[in-house]
Order: structure tokens, then C-alpha cells, then sequence
């Protein structure tokens, strides 16, 4: 039986095959690892809390109680996160939240997501200057998604804050390449525009 | 603020501010609560078998079954009564090969254990023993005793509540 430890070490596919199995170790294995990252997109798309974990719970209960269906041909991660950005987007669609985001994120209870939707932590050795000026970018930037429209935000959200792949990105949203890599072009130009007004 | 940021410079500013977002975590018991509507799968012969166990338990279930079973058992003696009785020679005869077989292998047996008993020394011994009367009883005595001492404790032990009940008792 492999210890917390030795799930850490394995890939998403053999912790899927173990779960299978019925080893409970190796879905709440599944869940610390996506847990954050999921949550995550998902409340940067609505950005309500509550709502949030809501989607991300109904997310990780709908894969984890599908994993006999999961094929491993593809990636997990794409798998999961393509359910919870369809939890998110159907959410956007039916109560049309996307529209509510201009303000940021008013429910934001916790430290951390003050700090992700107003203010950013800074790296070493900037000056308080700089320091201010890098905490007043990192929330606009949280504003400027929020007025993302849903398919750029998730792209642009997928490959600069978790670091995916174009294809896995393309994966996940049932998108041809080319129109993620437009996607993401078009986000990161609306992105600059926004902080160029903020700028000047 | 620098207004004299061109588009590469933003570019780059773009890029740097997004990957320093932070992930963010749901509530501490979020994984708890997930895990409680989570089914683990089980293997499907034993799923089979507490589905089959809980729907025979029921009670109206069960009287059904058991209801059927012995009217089963019933037809099944009636119907071969009458073909038992008519080759009564032949189970007569297949009966007292059987017993035949069974005695021998029992006479074999009982053989092979006398006389193991008498070369080994063991009868010896207890022919001894028996001549001694106080030590006879002195053993059968002791025997008794913690024979009557373990089922006791058994039976102690048995009726002990079992600690987690214990606690579970307390919250």
C-alpha cells in the first residue's frame, strides 16, 4: 500500500489507476493537487467566494466519481480543468457574472485572496516606490481579467498562472490550436491597453 | 508611475504580473466535504453480493424467500420419495458400501493410533499415573480448574464494551 509520500511521487495517471482500485489515499492525493489550481480558475471567473468553492466542489465530485470513465490517453489536469471551466462558464452564462467583475472582487474574505485581488506580493529588493507601483499593477491586472471576456480569460488564465500548454489549453476548452494562440494574442493586447491607461 | 512604457515593456509587464498571481485555496474542510459525496468503487462481486444481502434481508423479502425455499425443499422430497422408494435396494446397497469404506478407514485409524500410544511410551506413562491416585487427581484437579479459569475469562472478555463504543458513547 503506498504512503502519502509515495503518491506524491507518481504521475496523475498512476494515482488515477490506484484510485480506481478504491484506495481512498490516492483521491485525496488527486484533490490536493488540484485543489488550488482549480479553485482558483474557477474564482478568478466568477470571483465570488462561496460560488467558487460550490463550482470547484461540484467539479471535483463529478471527476472523482467519473474516474472509471477517464481516459488516459488524455492529460488529467485537462480533463479536470476543462469541467470546471465549464462549471464556471455555465455559471457566467446563466447569471451573467462576467459583467459584475469590473470591481474586482468584493467577498474576498481570506489574507490571500485580498492580497491576489488588491494587492500583490513583491519580489526582493524593489524599492517602496516600485514596490507600490508592482502592488498597484498586480491589482489592476486582477481587474483587467475580470474584464476579459470568459474564453480569454480562461486561456490566458491557463497558460500564465498555471503554466499549461497551448494544446492542453486547446484540450480543455474544445478549441483548435490556432484559435487558443489568438486568444491568448488578443488577451495579452487588451491586458496591455488596460495598463497602458492605467499608466499614463 | 513611468508613463513612458512602450508596448514590449508592457508586454513583458503583462507576462511578469500574471505568472505572480497567486493560487488560491478553498475553505479547510473543502476536501472533506468533497470526499463525503465522493463513492469509492468496490470490488463488483461484493456489491453484488450486499445488494443481494440487503435486498434479502428485508422482511417481507426474506418471508418471501424463505417461503419459497421450503415449498422447493417440499416438492423436491415429494417427488423423490416415490423413486427413492423404488430403488430402495440400490441406496441400501450404496449406503452400506459407504459405511463399509467409512469403518475401515476409522478401524485403520484407530489402529495406527494404538499402537503409536503403545511405542511411544504414552500408555506406559498413564498406567503410571494411574497407579499414583493423588497425582491423578491432583492433574485433573488442576485441568479442570484452568479449563473453568479460561472460560470464565473468555467470557468476561466477551462481555466487555469495546473501547471506540466507550468514546463513541461519550461524544
Amino acid at each position: 500500500m503506498p504512503t502519502a509520500k509515495d503518491l506524491q511521487a507518481l504521475g496523475d495517471r498512476e494515482v488515477v489507476e490506484l484510485a480506481k482500485a478504491g484506495k481512498e489515499d490516492a483521491y485525496r492525493e488527486l484533490l490536493r493537487r488540484y485543489e488550488r489550481p482549480v479553485f482558483s480558475l474557477i474564482y478568478r471567473m466568477v470571483r465570488q467566494h462561496a460560488l467558487a468553492e460550490d463550482l470547484a466542489q461540484e467539479t471535483f465530485i463529478k471527476v472523482l466519481n467519473a474516474l472509471e470513465t477517464y481516459r488516459p490517453e488524455y492529460k488529467f489536469s485537462s480533463w479536470i480543468f476543462k469541467i470546471a471551466n465549464n462549471a464556471a462558464i455555465d455559471q457566467l452564462r446563466r447569471r451573467e457574472l462576467d459583467t459584475l467583475s469590473l470591481d474586482g472582487a468584493p467577498d474576498a474574505r481570506t489574507a490571500e485572496e485580498i492580497e491576489a485581488t488588491a494587492l500583490q506580493a513583491t519580489d526582493h529588493g524593489e524599492s517602496p516606490l516600485e514596490e507600490l507601483e508592482s502592488r498597484e499593477t498586480g491589482a489592476a491586472i486582477e481587474r483587467a481579467i475580470g474584464r476579459l471576456r470568459p474564453e480569454y480569460r480562461t486561456c490566458i488564465l491557463l497558460r500564465h498562472v498555471e503554466g499549461r500548454s497551448y494544446e492542453e489549453i486547446a484540450e480543455v476548452m474544445d478549441l483548435p490550436l490556432g484559435t487558443v494562440k489568438t486568444y491568448i494574442h488578443r488577451a495579452r493586447l487588451e491586458l496591455r491597453e488596460y495598463l497602458a491607461d492605467l499608466k499614463t | 508611475m513611468d508613463k513612458q512604457l512602450d508596448h514590449s515593456d508592457l508586454d513583458v509587464l503583462v507576462i511578469r504580473e500574471l505568472s505572480r498571481l497567486p493560487n488560491l485555496g478553498p475553505s479547510r474542510e473543502f476536501g472533506d466535504r468533497v470526499m463525503s459525496q465522493v463513492t469509492l468503487p468496490r470490488p463488483a462481486a461484493l456489491v453484488l453480493l450486499h445488494r443481494a444481502g440487503a435486498w434479502a434481508l428485508q422482511p417481507r423479502r426474506a418471508l418471501v424467500l424463505a417461503t419459497t425455499y421450503a415449498t422447493c425443499v417440499l416438492l423436491t422430497v415429494l417427488l423423490a420419495a416415490p423413486w427413492v422408494a423404488a430403488h430402495a435396494s440400490f441406496f441400501t446397497l450404496g449406503a452400506s458400501w459407504i459405511a463399509g469404506q467409512v469403518g475401515g478407514w476409522l478401524d485403520t485409524a484407530v489402529m495406527a493410533v494404538g499402537s503409536w500410544s503403545v511405542r511411544s511410551g504414552l500408555v506406559a506413562a498413564l498406567r503410571s499415573a494411574a497407579g499414583s491416585g493423588p497425582r491423578l487427581w491432583a492433574t485433573v484437579a488442576t485441568a479442570t480448574v484452568a479449563y473453568a479459569a479460561s472460560g470464565y475469562g473468555l467470557h468476561v472478555l466477551l462481555r466487555a464494551p469495546r473501547r471506540s463504543d466507550d468514546l463513541a458513547g461519550t461524544l
